[in-house]
């Protein structure tokens, strides 16, 4: 069986379909849809994180599991808000 | 506390405080485009009355810890208050000043009501259109990625292009948009 990794025009056709069947599905949403959904991912992704943080640890102890979400989310933070923000508004800003 | 739970005691603070306010960043993208998940509550704040913002984040004291720290974006200049949900898991908020700025001042002026059945409440979103300048406008990654699924799922024929093309020639990321729609397969 070929590799599709070694095919990058059939690797972008998948990659396209897979966008594609996200982006219709969307579009049979409706904003009040939409929003509901994002509430209901977040409580179930941060479910898993909190599940994935715990076996990181080897632990069963659920506070400890937060704790190292929280310190994962504030580390993606970092990266993601690197030199976006400063303390002091810039000169002449 | 679950996310809609802060989202709910956020907006009834902003609401009991006199702040007119939108969601905006992530749950804003979220409403036109691909469903994603999200850890904070990002809001476009605006006092009506003096001290309104002191009022709404008194009122959410017990929930949430905001930091003593103001940090602002050079990008926009905005005022910022960062705060963390005090019950697990930590879920973030961010209030955004309104400012002086032609972009924002608009989007704010053109947001809409939109009532969230999981909230039991309606709540103010941006345009779609004024979604996407934005995002590009921030131009991180992710940032890009979400401009491109809103431009997807609403389709550019529905949107004010002419509307999006102005401000983004204003802000210098008509390449930004054009990557984006050039991004959009064949639907």
């Amino acid at each position: 069986m070929p590799n599709i990794h070694d095919d990058p025009a059939a690797l972008k056709a998948l990659q396209d379909a897979i966008y594609r069947d996200k982006i219709l599905r969307a579009r049979r949403m409706t904003v009040e849809q939409r929003l509901t959904e994002v509430f209901e991912q977040s409580n179930s992704q941060f479910g898993m994180m909190h599940a994935g943080a715990m076996h990181r640890l080897g632990t069963r102890d659920e506070a400890a599991g937060w704790r190292e979400v929280r310190r994962w989310l504030e580390r993606l933070d970092r990266v993601r808000e690197h030199g976006l923000y400063v303390a002091e508004k810039p000169p002449g800003k | 506390m679950t996310l809609e739970e802060l989202a709910l005691k956020t907006v009834a603070a902003a609401e009991s405080a006199g702040v007119d306010f939108m969601l905006v960043g992530s749950l804003a993208g979220v409403a036109y485009g691909v469903s994603s998940a999200s850890p904070r509550v990002n809001l476009l704040v605006a006092e009506k009355v003096a001290g309104g913002l002191g009022m709404m984040t008194k009122a959410l004291d017990p929930f949430v810890q905001f930091e003593p720290q103001v940090p602002s974006a050079p990008l926009t200049v905005g005022r910022r208050h960062v705060g963390t949900s005090r019950s697990t898991p930590a879920y973030m908020i961010e209030l955004f000043e309104l400012f002086d700025d032609g972009f924002v001042q608009e989007e704010f002026r053109r947001r809409r009501q939109v009532f969230v059945p999981m909230l039991g409440r309606s709540t103010w979103l941006p345009t779609a259109e004024d979604v996407i300048v934005q995002k590009l406008r921030w131009g991180r990654n992710k940032d890009l990625d979400d401009a491109r699924d809103v431009l997807a799922v609403q389709g550019p024929e529905s949107l004010d292009m002419g509307y999006i093309r102005d401000w983004c020639a204003q802000h210098g990321t008509t390449e930004h948009l054009e990557a984006a729609l050039a991004g959009i397969p064949p639907l």
